[in-house]
C-alpha cells in the first residue's frame, strides 16, 4: 500500500504502520503540546523534585499499540485515571506538599477532562452511526464486506503469528458450535449422491470462476459475426472459430490439475496391523473389508458368540 | 485298533490352535511362495514392440472374457493412450461404446482423452454424440461447455446452452445459463432467459430468483412488475413457505424504493391469504 498516508510527525502513533491521524489524534497532539508548556511552567516555578515530576509525562503518554482509534480513547482515559493517582501519591510523600496540592489538582482536572473526551467521543460515534443511511446487506458491497473481513482476521493472525490456513484458531467455542450446527443442516452427500444436481451445479461454478471474462474481445467477436447470437438450430453448426494455443494449453493444464485434484477424492486409511488376520490373500482382504462394511453391524452378535464358544441366552 | 468313527480320547489337546494363527500361517506362506515376472529393461524398438504385443495380448484377451467389465476396457484404453498409440486408443474407445453406450462416465472419459491431447475437432464430434445420446445427463453438458468455455468459444458456449434449455433441464442448468450471460453483462438476454426460465420452472423460487435479478440489474418499474406478475401465482400457490418468502422479499423492495404505503398493503394482504409463521413489519 503505497498511498500517502495522513499522519502527523508528532502523533504518539506515527510509527504504527496502520495509523491514519484523525482529529481525535490532532486534538491530543494539541493538548500535549499544551501540557508541555504548563509543564515546563511549573517545573520552572518548582524547585526541586525534578525526577517525580518527569515521571508523570512518561505516564501520561500510555502504550503506544497497534490499535485502531476507536479503542484508544477508552484505553488511554482508562490508563490515565490510575496512573496519576500513583504519581499523586509520590506527590504526598514528596516533601514538597505546596506542589502537590497544585499538582493533585491539575491531574484531577485533567482526569475529568478526559472523561469527558472520552464519553464525548463515543457520543460521536453513536450519532454518526444514527444519521448515517444504513449499509446495504448484499449485492454490491459484500464484496467490500468480504475483504474487510479477510484483512481484519489477517491482522490477528499476524498477530499471534499464525498462517491463513489456520484461520479457524481465532473460533470462539461458541462460533465454532454455530459453524458445526450449520454444517449438521446441510450435510455433504455421500455414497451414490456424491454427484447430485446441487453438487454438479457446484462444481461446475468453481471451475467456471477461473476462466477469465475478456469483454473487449468478446465485443470484438461480437462485431466480427454476424450471427453472433445464435440459438439452437443454426446451420453454422460445425464451423468452428480458430482457437489460440494457448487457450488449449490452458484447458488442458485445467484438465491435468482435475486429475491430480482426483487422486485426493477419498482418503488413505490408516492400516491397522493389530487387527486379526482373517484372509489369506489381498484379494481376500479387500473382500473381507467390503463384506465387513456392508454385514458387519448385523453379524456383530454372531461373530463375538463365536469368539466366545458359546451363544448367550438371550 | 483302529479308530473309526470317533476318536476315543475326547481330553482337549495339550496346545491349542486358534483359527486366526491358522489364517495368518497360511498368508504368511503365500508371501513365501509368490514369484513375480523378473523385472526387465526395455533396451530398444523390438524389445519395445515385443512388450506392446504382449500387452495388447493380455487386454484383448481380458476384454474378450471380462468384456461387460467397463474397467478393463477403460485401463485398455488409457494404456493405449500412454503408449502414444491415438488412433488404436479410438479404436478401443468406440468399440467399449459399441458395447455400453449408456454409461455416462465413458463418455467423459472418452472426451477428456481427446482434449487432453488437444484434439479439439475430435473433443467436439464426442460430445456433441454425448450429448444427443444421454442429453438427461447434465454432468455431460456442463463439461462441453466448460470446455467451450475454456477455449474461449463463447458463440460455441451459447449454442450449446440453447440446445439444453431445449430439453427443459433443472433449475441449475438454467441459473448457469443465466451467470454466463451476466458475465458478458448481457442484460437483456439474461432478462429473455429469465422470462423462458419461470415459464419452465412456474415455482415461487423462481419468481423470487427473477425479481432479484431485477432489482439488481433492472430498474424499480420493470421489478414491480414481475412482482405483481408472480402474485397470481403465488396466491395459487399451496406452499406456505415459499409465498411467506415472497411477500417478505416484495415488502422489502417495495419499503426500499421508500414505498411503505405499498410495503403496508403488501403485508395485509399475506395476512389475509396464508396463515403467517412470525413476519415482522
Amino acid at each position: 500500500m503505497s498511498e500517502e498516508r495522513d499522519v502527523h510527525p508528532d502523533c504518539r502513533n506515527a510509527s504504527n504502520p496502520y495509523h491514519e491521524c484523525t482529529d481525535y489524534c490532532f486534538r491530543v497532539i494539541a493538548e500535549a503540546k499544551l501540557r508541555m508548556q504548563l509543564h515546563h511552567q511549573s517545573v520552572a516555578q518548582a524547585s526541586g523534585g525534578s525526577r517525580r515530576e518527569e515521571a508523570i509525562p512518561n505516564e501520561l503518554y500510555p502504550d503506544e499499540g497497534t490499535h485502531d482509534d476507536g479503542p484508544r480513547p477508552e484505553e488511554n482515559s482508562d490508563s490515565e485515571p490510575d496512573q496519576p493517582e500513583p504519581a499523586q501519591e509520590n506527590m504526598e510523600d514528596g516533601s514538597f506538599p505546596k506542589l502537590s496540592s497544585r499538582q493533585k489538582k491539575w491531574m484531577e482536572l485533567r482526569a475529568k477532562m478526559q472523561e469527558a473526551k472520552k464519553r464525548n467521543q463515543i457520543e460521536i460515534a453513536n450519532e454518526k452511526k444514527r444519521m448515517e443511511p444504513p449499509t446495504e446487506s448484499r449485492g454490491v458491497s459484500k464484496q467490500k464486506w468480504l475483504e474487510d473481513r479477510k484483512k481484519k482476521i489477517g491482522k490477528l493472525l499476524d498477530a499471534n503469528g499464525l498462517d491463513m490456513t489456520k484461520a479457524y484458531m481465532l473460533d470462539t467455542q461458541e462460533a465454532a458450535e454455530e459453524k458445526y450446527k450449520k454444517w449438521d443442516k446441510d450435510p455433504a452427500p455421500f455414497g451414490w449422491d456424491v454427484f447430485n444436481q446441487r453438487t454438479l451445479y457446484n462444481a461446475y461454478k468453481k471451475r467456471t470462476k477461473n476462466i477469465e471474462v475478456d469483454v473487449e474481445e468478446y465485443n470484438r467477436m461480437k462485431e466480427a459475426d454476424p450471427e453472433f447470437y445464435r440459438d439452437a438450430s443454426s446451420l453454422q453448426y460445425g464451423k468452428a472459430p480458430k482457437i489460440s494455443e494457448d487457450k488449449i494449453d490452458k484447458m488442458v493444464q485445467e484438465l491435468k490439475d482435475r486429475d491430480a485434484k482426483r487422486g485426493s477424492f477419498s482418503r488413505r486409511r490408516k492400516f491397522n496391523d493389530e487387527k486379526d488376520v482373517d484372509s489369506i490373500n489381498d484379494r481376500n482382504e479387500h473382500f473381507n473389508k467390503k463384506i465387513e462394511r456392508a454385514f458387519g453391524k448385523y453379524t456383530l452378535e454372531i461373530k463375538n458368540n463365536l469368539e466366545r464358544g458359546t451363544a448367550l441366552p438371550d | 485298533m483302529r479308530i473309526c468313527g470317533g476318536a476315543k480320547n475326547k481330553n482337549y489337546g495339550p496346545i491349542q490352535i486358534t483359527a486366526e494363527q491358522i489364517v495368518r500361517e497360511a498368508r504368511e506362506l503365500e508371501e513365501i511362495h509368490r514369484h513375480r515376472p523378473p523385472k526387465q529393461k526395455i533396451n530398444d524398438g523390438t524389445e519395445l514392440g515385443e512388450y506392446r504385443l504382449r500387452k495388447r495380448k493380455e487386454f484383448e484377451d481380458l476384454i474378450r472374457r471380462v468384456g461387460w467389465n467397463v474397467k478393463v476396457w477403460v485401463k485398455y484404453a488409457e494404456w493405449e493412450e500412454s503408449q502414444k498409440d491415438f488412433d488404436r486408443a479410438r479404436s478401443v474407445w468406440e468399440r467399449v461404446l459399441e458395447v455400453d453406450y449408456k454409461n455416462h462416465t465413458l463418455w467423459l472419459k472418452y472426451a477428456e482423452f481427446e482434449m487432453k491431447n488437444r484434439f479439439i475437432n475430435h473433443a467436439r464430434n464426442v460430445w456433441h454424440r454425448a450429448i444427443t445420446l444421454l442429453p438427461r445427463v447434465d454432468q455431460l453438458w456442463y463439461k462441453y461447455i466448460h470446455m467451450e468455455n475454456m477455449l474461449g468459444n463463447v458463440v460455441g458456449v451459447r449454442r450449446i446452452f440453447e440446445m439444453w434449455m431445449e430439453w427443459m433441464p433443472e433449475r441449475h442448468a438454467w441459473l448457469s445459463y443465466i451467470k454466463f450471460e451476466l458475465k458478458y453483462k448481457e442484460i437483456q438476454h439474461a432478462r429473455d432467459l429469465f422470462e423462458r426460465f419461470v415459464l419452465c420452472h412456474p415455482t415461487v423460487a423462481s419468481w423470487i430468483r427473477y425479481a432479484k435479478f431485477e432489482i439488481n440489474n433492472g430498474d424499480a418499474c420493470s421489478t414491480r412488475n414481475v412482482f405483481e406478475r408472480a402474485l397470481d401465482k403465488v396466491v395459487a400457490a399451496e406452499d406456505d413457505e415459499e409465498a411467506h418468502k415472497f411477500f417478505v422479499a416484495f415488502a422489502d423492495f417495495e419499503a426500499s424504493c421508500n414505498e411503505t404505503h405499498r410495503a403496508e398493503c403488501i403485508y395485509q394482504f399475506a395476512l389475509h391469504h396464508h396463515v403467517p409463521k412470525g413476519i415482522n413489519c
